[in-house]
């Protein structure tokens, strides 16, 4: 878990973040988002550094670096036909550079979720976050919506880097760096940065809410929430939207907080001879492997019970628990926020078009009429 | 322990959608969708998101294999193809190169294909080469080279977001092709008129403005029926008629004959509703229309298929964005293995076999003799074999003893041969069979190109090493030809090579390079001096053919109708989770779970009718066999009707299915047969089917 320190004195200005990148890389594994011929941006690991770091909303990749913290797939334990053997990742220390707002919320929130997943949190240790303040919208995100960016929240990120200006002549920037945590402050120990004072984090406040007047009107995000807070969105919506619902899980998947997992087990199949052990007479033994992979609440067998029974047979019952999950209050005391980070990533990877703004498009317009 | 990400393309059905394959430690971890790629932005049905699973390590063949006393030895690369060569060598030898043949892969990438349509020309000198598309669209391929004079999709994926009016017949693409699918639900909610014909009630019809839902069997007359109907209120598109198509006049005399009131009676399908649909697609400013093997598995399939046609010419929906034919295919390079000429009848790009200056093209550019007679098709060369004809085969990557039809008849047949060679990632039923195994590399072992249904061609990259002495199809063939006396012939060292080749001698990729598919995120063929960016839009001034052919066709009753004996209609569908025989799909825990209780989906009032509680047991029989399974309480199907996946080989539908063929192309009426239902005692379950892999016939 982060210690989660605020220090008074820990922020600096840099000007350059090459010089912050090489420090950290002589500790770290880098992990950052880079952008390809396509234009594709993926969250990718590297160990040169010639790849100019990606920021801000403008580099919001589809994929979000969930994965770096709870695997897509992993072996959780061997059994070797006697005993159980734990299998914990091997990990190295990495810095994940430059996560923005909504994806840090939502790996606090994951880090609550898996507070004591022994997998998740050995991985999670030894990864030191790097966030940065978004400096305009992007295009599906809402975050403001959900108290999720465009400015790094307080307690979700190692060390936030935050952009005062920009020198168009030369196009360099200044850059406040917020040391946040103990992690963070240990982190540059041994760089040499001009502090900064307080005319620098009134300069960040100003220009978080010039971002956030740059939002387009999302009243009806807020108004849906509180539709379906007040559980007055009718059974017929629920059903229309849930035949657009396919069964993909790529909602689930691209979700930086959807957490749902399942396990399986690979068994290596033993020639069934019998093996004479003195006067015993043994089959010999089987092993197997247990892998956890990534759920979906979507599948129709996610809450299939071994007798047939199904709790969620309908697809409007599943779409109906999703979202839920996304917007209830229900949730608030345990998380203390919502479950949807204002992301919009699966508006874009719906093929049925019912990702978030979709929606909640249709619960606002159908309640408020 | 670094991740890396590789671009490449999903390799299922023939939509083409972009991924990321996710390595690390040699092995594919996850998938990520691509955002900028034109035809998935970003999106993936369950099938592309669970690939991992089907790439599978612990199955893989690592090692050539060659059987000696009737059991397989690890042999190396050197002694396995000299075997082949010198027995190959020696049958050409004896018997003539009509002796010899190869069958390739709608699953391999275009470069592997080019060579081994190569192979069998210029080294083997026999036109012997075939893939799996002879019982795939093969009556769309007859039917529109009848009517237009080619075959494939004529418009792009997304002319569905520029149409307003999308007609699908007999497809199911939210399951399917999902992304399709998706994009049609989409146009739906821009606005856009959407029309379903099918017998059931697919996920596309629940939202539909219109649901035909047709008596099973009957789209000749429904078509017919549209058809009399605009003629009758003068809706045809008489400009479009009288400068691009002939035989209009004929047509309208004969589709008079389908009344309305008749055509309802046949069909089961309200009159009013025939006329709206009539109404709204031949009125539409752009139809964009989509059909799947809803329209060519039955005896008629080829006759659907000029049916459709008839109806795109007539309204004038063709030729322009948002309009089109657009046949929906299966597999993910079926497109391509076709292009690519691994068709007895043609050279790549459909040149024909039997032109003299194809084959003197061919053979100066090659420098080497080609071959003259003409090939045989997969099953001439089975049927061959078994008259003590045909000798040696090689096959990439298909099962034709699990997927062709008549089990039996293929492996006599493949028996009855010298040598028989198989190239694959994993011991299938096939391989078993052969006398030498050769491990082949996946497709996120290799670089390549695959072609979609719009005829995009896209590149693949390799995301991990091959397993083991596992090599790419076309480097195999390419030292193959080296042991068999042609040092030069084809002797490439990338993919890239193989590809420039094959542009070079064909008219429709000529435009193409690898630098210039990575620049456009793949290109439309044809693709060439007059279209140097591609075709979205095919016959946008003429069809290959000159003027389009109507031809008037007659509505058929299905081989097989229900009577006393067995009583109700039954046919085959897809589940969105699984693709063709399971063989990848089923690996996935997630999409295994998704799997119903009972296979077999009926109306409740038919269920009732009989007595029977969701999931009982039941056994269904026909004809030609019977099968034991649960039944799936399902409103998509009407009384009367009984539907079953084919993905299952514990209950393979294809024990139930009619073998009677479309007269044109073969194709076996899979989409229609008469069948019975026993209940089993309530507490006994159904019983797997015993020569479980023994009947499921795959088509695409």
């Amino acid at each position: 878990m982060i210690e989660r320190y605020n220090i008074v004195n820990n922020r600096y200005l840099l000007k350059d973040l090459g010089v912050l990148k090489h420090h950290l890389a002589k500790y770290y594994s880098v992990v950052q988002i880079q952008k390809d011929a396509d234009g594709e941006k993926l969250w990718t690991e590297q160990f040169g550094d010639k790849i100019e770091p990606l920021f801000g909303h403008n580099h919001l990749p589809l994929t979000s670096p969930k994965g770096f913290l709870f695997a897509e797939k992993e072996v959780l334990y061997k059994f070797d036909g006697e005993t159980f053997k734990t299998i914990l990742p091997q990990v190295q220390p990495k810095v994940m550079f430059g996560v923005q707002a909504c994806d840090l919320s939502a790996i606090a929130y994951q880090d609550k979720f898996f507070e004591h997943d022994p997998y998740y949190q050995k991985r999670r240790e030894n990864i030191l976050l790097v966030g940065i303040d978004c400096e305009s919208p992007c295009v599906t995100g809402f975050c403001v919506q959900v108290d999720a960016g465009p400015h790094v929240k307080d307690n979700t990120a190692d060390l936030v880097l935050s952009r005062l200006n920009v020198d168009d002549a030369n196009g360099s920037s200044e850059w406040l760096v917020i040391a946040a945590t103990e992690k963070g402050i240990n982190s540059i120990k041994g760089m040499t940065l001009d502090k900064a004072d307080n005319k620098h984090l009134k300069l960040r406040t100003k220009l978080l809410e010039k971002v956030r007047s740059e939002f387009v009107d999302y009243s009806y995000i807020s108004n849906a929430i509180e539709y379906l807070n007040n559980n007055s969105v009718p059974a017929q919506l629920w059903e229309e939207l849930s035949v657009r619902c396919l069964g993909c899980s790529g909602c689930t998947n691209l979700c930086p907080t959807c957490s749902c997992y399942t396990t399986y087990d690979v068994v290596e199949q033993q020639p069934e001879k019998p093996v004479s052990i003195s006067r015993e007479v043994k089959l010999e033994v089987t092993k197997s492997e247990t892998i956890r992979c990534w759920d979906s609440c979507l599948f129709e067998g996610f809450q299939k019970e071994a007798s047939g029974h199904n709790p969620s047979q309908k697809a409007a019952q599943r779409v109906e628990r999703f979202w839920f999950h996304k917007f209830s209050d229900e949730y608030l005391p345990e998380f203390q926020r919502y479950g949807c980070v204002g992301c919009g990533r699966c508006e874009q990877t719906c093929p049925g078009t019912i990702g978030v703004h979709s929606v909640m498009k249709r619960i606002d317009q159908q309640c408020c009429s | 322990m670094s991740q890396t990400q590789v671009n490449s393309i999903c390799p299922f059905c023939g939509v083409g959608c972009g991924i990321a394959l996710v390595a690390s430690d040699n092995n594919i971890t996850a998938v990520q969708p691509l955002s900028k790629h034109p035809i998935s932005q970003g999106k993936l049905c369950a099938k592309g998101w669970n690939t991992p699973f089907g790439i599978n390590h612990h199955d893989r063949l690592t090692q050539p294999l060659m059987k000696v006393d009737g059991e397989f030895r690890v042999v190396s690369w050197k002694h396995a193809l000299s075997h082949i060569a010198e027995n190959l060598k020696q049958f050409i030898c004896e018997s003539g190169p009509q002796s010899v043949g190869l069958i390739s892969s709608a699953r391999a990438t275009n470069e592997d294909n080019y060579a081994a349509q190569k192979f069998a020309r210029a080294v083997l000198k026999t036109n012997n080469i075939d893939h799996c598309a002879r019982i795939c669209h093969s009556p769309t391929v007859a039917g529109l080279k009848k009517t237009l004079g080619s075959g494939a999709m004529t418009n792009s994926i997304d002319d569905v977001g520029k149409a307003d009016v999308i007609l699908v017949i007999g497809a199911d693409p939210t399951e399917n092709h999902a992304i399709i699918g998706g994009k049609i639900m989409k146009a739906k909610l821009r606005g856009a008129k959407l029309i379903v014909v099918d017998p059931r009630q697919t996920r596309l019809a629940k939202v539909a403005d219109l649901h035909l839902q047709l008596n099973i069997g009957t789209n000749i007359a429904l078509l017919n029926g549209l058809l009399n109907i605009i003629f009758a209120h003068g809706w045809q598109n008489d400009e479009f008629i009288a400068r691009r198509c002939e035989g209009a006049d004929a047509l309208k005399a004969h589709v008079a004959d389908y009344t309305v009131e008749k055509v309802s009676v046949i069909t089961g399908v309200d009159g009013a509703d025939l006329v709206k649909a009539a109404k709204l697609y031949s009125q539409a400013n752009a139809a964009f229309l989509a059909y799947g093997m809803g329209i060519t598995q039955f005896v008629s399939g080829t006759n659907n298929v000029i049916a459709v046609s008839n109806l795109a010419l007539i309204c004038g929906q063709i030729g322009r964005e948002g309009t089109g034919i657009n046949p929906l295919r299966g597999q993910n390079n079926v497109q391509g293995a076709c292009d690519m000429g691994c068709l007895p009848n043609v050279y790549p790009d459909y040149q024909s076999a039997n032109d003299e200056q194809v084959r003197s093209k061919f053979s100066r550019a090659w420098q080497t003799e080609v071959a003259r007679l003409p090939g045989l098709t997969s099953l001439g060369m089975s049927h061959q074999a078994r008259h003590g004809n045909f000798r040696g085969l090689l096959i990439f990557g298909e099962d034709p003893v699990v997927t062709d039809p008549d089990r039996n008849k293929v492996a006599q047949g493949l028996r009855a041969m010298d040598l028989l060679v198989v190239i694959e990632l994993s011991m299938t039923e096939t391989a078993k069979m052969a006398d030498i195994v050769l491990p082949a590399a996946s497709f996120a072992e290799k670089r390549g190109t695959f072609t979609n249904c719009e005829r995009r061609v896209q590149l693949i990259h390799k995301a991990v090493s091959p397993p083991g002495e596992a090599k790419i199809d076309w480097q195999i063939l390419s030292e193959l030809a080296k042991e068999m006396g042609f040092p030069e012939l084809m002797n490439w060292q990338t993919s890239e090579q193989v590809f420039d080749e094959m542009c070079k001698l064909t008219d429709s990729f000529s435009g193409m390079s690898y630098p210039r598919l990575k620049q456009n995120n793949g290109l439309q063929w044809p693709c060439n001096n007059e279209y140097p960016d591609g075709s979205r839009c095919l016959h946008s001034t003429t069809f290959p053919i000159g003027k389009g052919k109507l031809i008037p066709v007659y509505h058929v009753l299905t081989d097989e109708v229900p009577d006393a004996e067995y009583p109700y209609w039954f046919t085959t569908m897809r589940l969105h989770f699984h693709y063709g025989c399971g063989s990848m799909t089923r690996q996935s825990p997630l999409l295994e779970r998704e799997t119903p209780i009972g296979l077999l989906f009926i109306h409740p009032q038919d269920a009732l009718d009989l007595g029977l509680k969701n999931h009982q047991g039941v056994t269904v029989s026909s004809r030609r066999g019977c099968v034991e399974t649960r039944i799936e309480f399902s409103n998509q199907v009407s009384p009367g009707l009984l539907s079953m996946p084919y993905h299952f080989k514990e209950a393979p539908s294809n024990f139930l299915t009619n073998d009677a063929m479309d007269p044109i192309t073969e194709m076996p009426e899979l989409k229609v047969c008469a069948v019975n239902i026993i209940p089993l005692p309530e507490n006994q379950p159904p019983r797997s089917s015993v020569l479980s892999d023994a009947g499921s016939r795959v088509s695409q």
